[in-house]
């Protein structure tokens, strides 16, 4: 069980301070707001992300961390992201991306003469395009490597040859604050532990075909477990929202019934922050019994109503409005403004998948 | 034939599975026996829904005529349907004698005074059943005969259910005509909606097997003879197990439920905690929106006690679902004295 618990202490100091083992992320406003102006010290805790979680601490960003330009990471935002984790990539290079992007080319007009990958509607004979390019902003410190995408895109070969193209295949490598374990790495190896894929499944089967055996890595399904969940939904409901958020919704499903059950239940995003709020009693930190107690707060209530034990069921789906996040390892970052600190907390879930 | 009546006739057989095609085709009766018999039922679908139009264009087929097929295809498949159902009140008790002629020209009447374009089917069934199938246009526009609506309305009761599938404006319209049609005075919409009609028929007219709330004092337990000690512990679960059924016996009755899909909640009561813990402690209500939703509900609702997921017995907010005919709520916190109690309506 604790092996299966990625959320994990860390030994954040605060704002400003230069020996932060990690890039701070992008944290909840209210915690910027109550955090104190001098530097925390570091509170020593075991970094073992094997270890079972005691508590998170939410430093703020520091200027020089937010995003210089979220227009280049506008493309993560409002679309379903399939997570993976990935295991460190053998002498990968960014200086032959555009050699990479004609190999997987190579590899995808193969797979198409194999006709492995026909299906009904796919057209043979569709022109596809792949790019692979480096993204700088999206990264967390300093040592971590900068994001990764690939992209497809295709044209029919009726149009033009300067017709535009359509985007129909995007991947993501990226690592946000994966510092200590990038550290250890040995040279030759590249650490980008989290993937994101949008797009139709067999192209990604091709090219994470390529990757792996071209970068000797390995790819696996990231699952979110519902004591993850459980976490997302606690921080997420504490950031700070406008009055046009949406709601905190959880969504529960209690499948070895005779006929399957579904729950959703949705609290308004004000009443479930003044919770949430009265719960998290240090300014600038989660820790596991407060985030325990916000969910038995929620399960309690439903209980009082409707006599079921929320605590019984699987959580499977959490939704707030800064992004949401399902079991299955799918997610959707709905606000740029929070988009590092969510990426933060999946590549934390793919490191200790990795381990 | 008119073309867009021909390309009705075609999209309609499409919708049918293909080894009824046959039977509908037959209750449809606008094609001759002789005719059937010359249509190859075992080509691909494309095929014979051309081979009917051509049968069609023959007899020279009108758009009514084609609605007729259309009625009688979503008589035997309603549940590709969302069912509403409204509830017609009249003031005074008399109990008029239901003239289904004089019913017909009231509501054909009352909707083409407003609105000239639309095309009006009746059809009636042995429950005593009316199938209404409404098309509706604009002033400018031919009714569209894919976006209908559909009234099932059985006479001896003051109950409709509406399918809508069509823009809003024309639902008070639609309202309007059947209590004027049927002599009632008002419709309202129930809080009751599901794709299963036969469902909602039986919920609102009490068909299902009724749980008796009576009192029933518990038998006296009698002691097993059995010498071993363990058998101590078994027997408290199995006495339980029994308590949990016979609740759940008492409130969902023996028989088969009626199957909706979802039920929704909106709550406006107050969050109470343990004044221990600290947490949140306002006068204002925790506003949420609870969802259910199951291919059965009720028996997906009924299997949880047993399976431990809930406690018995489960909350009358669920219970109450089939007694009180609707699947949407709106929960206020009761103003009493008495502290944690709410009301349902």
């Amino acid at each position: 069980m604790a092996a299966a618990a990625p959320s994990v202490p860390r030994g954040v100091s605060g704002r400003g301070s230069n020996t932060a083992r990690r890039g701070a992320a992008p944290a909840m406003e209210s915690a910027a707001r109550t955090l104190p102006g001098t530097a925390r010290l570091s509170r020593g805790l075991p970094f073992g992300r094997l270890g079972i979680s005691h508590s998170r601490l939410l430093p703020p960003l520091p200027r020089s961390q937010e995003i210089a330009d979220p227009q280049r990471t506008a493309f993560l935002l409002r679309k379903q992201w399939t997570l993976y984790s990935v295991t460190p990539l053998y002498r990968f290079s960014d200086t032959h991306l555009k050699d990479y992007a004609r190999l997987l080319s190579i590899s995808i007009a193969a797979e198409k003469q194999k006709g492995l990958a026909v299906e009904v509607g796919f057209e043979l004979d569709l022109d596809i395009k792949v790019d692979v390019s480096s993204i700088p902003d999206l990264k967390g410190s300093d040592q971590d490597h900068a994001a990764i995408l690939v992209q497809l895109s295709s044209r029919s070969p009726a149009s033009s040859k300067n017709s535009e193209r359509k985007l129909i295949w995007l991947g993501c490598f990226c690592c946000v604050s994966g510092d200590d374990l990038s550290k250890n790495l040995p040279k030759d190896f590249t650490y980008l532990p989290l993937f994101l894929v949008n797009g139709a499944e067999k192209y990604t089967s091709i090219i994470g075909s390529w990757f792996q055996t071209t970068f000797d890595c390995c790819f696996h399904r990231l699952a979110i477990s519902p004591f993850n969940l459980s976490w997302m939904a606690a921080m997420w409901t504490g950031c700070k929202v406008d009055k046009t958020a949406s709601a905190t919704e959880l969504v529960f499903s209690v499948p070895r019934l005779p006929q399957p059950l579904d729950i959703s239940y949705a609290i308004h995003p004000e009443d479930a922050k003044a919770l949430w709020d009265t719960v998290q009693k240090t300014p600038g930190e989660i820790t596991q019994e407060e985030v325990d107690v916000f969910m038995d707060c929620l399960y309690s209530h439903f209980h009082r109503h409707f006599k079921i034990h929320l605590s019984a069921t699987k959580l499977v789906k959490v939704s707030t409005a800064i992004a949401s996040a399902h079991c299955d390892g799918t997610i959707k970052f709905l606000q740029s403004k929070h988009l590092m600190g969510v990426m933060m907390l999946l590549t934390e879930l793919a490191i200790s998948q990795i381990e | 034939m008119d073309e867009s009546v021909a390309e009705y006739i075609r999209r309609t057989i499409l919708k049918i599975p293909r080894e009824e095609i046959k039977t509908m085709l037959q209750k449809w009766g606008f094609l001759s026996e002789a005719q059937l018999q010359t249509i190859n039922f075992h080509q691909i679908k494309d095929n014979i829904s051309q081979e009917v139009v051509q049968l069609c264009e023959e007899n020279c087929a009108n758009i009514k005529q084609a609605a007729v097929l259309d009625v009688i295809y979503n008589h035997i498949y309603p549940n590709k349907r969302m069912w509403s159902v409204y509830q017609m009140r009249k003031t005074g008790e008399e109990t008029e004698f239901f003239d289904l002629t004089d019913f017909k020209k009231k509501f054909k009447k009352f909707l083409r005074s407003a609105l000239n374009n639309v095309t009006i089917n009746f059809r009636e069934y042995e429950d005593n059943a009316i199938w209404i199938r409404v098309a509706w246009g604009t002033p400018y526009t031919k009714p569209n005969q894919y976006k209908t609506s559909y009234v099932v309305y059985h006479s001896q009761t003051p109950y409709v259910f509406v399918s809508a599938s069509m823009l809003r404006s024309n639902l008070p319209l639609l309202c309007q005509a059947l209590i004027f049609a049927s002599n009632y005075h008002d419709i309202r919409e129930m809080e009751l909606r599901s794709h299963c009609l036969n469902s909602l028929k039986d919920i609102v007219f009490k068909r299902y097997s009724q749980n008796f709330q009576t009192y029933c004092p518990r038998p006296l337990q009698e002691r097993s003879v059995a010498p071993e000690t363990d058998l101590r512990i078994i027997q408290q679960n199995r006495s339980e197990k029994e308590r949990i059924q016979r609740l759940n016996q008492e409130l969902f009755g023996d028989g088969p439920l009626p199957k909706l899909e979802f039920a929704q909640y909106k709550l406006e009561t107050v969050f109470k905690s343990d004044p221990k813990m600290g947490v949140l402690d306002k006068k204002e209500p925790f506003r949420c929106l609870v969802k259910f939703s199951s291919p059965h509900l009720l028996e997906s609702l009924r299997s949880l006690a047993p399976a431990g997921m809930a406690d018995a017995p489960l909350s009358p907010l669920l219970t109450c679902i089939p007694q009180k005919a609707r699947n949407y709520f709106k929960i206020r916190e009761r103003k009493s004295i008495v502290p944690g109690s709410f009301v349902s309506p």
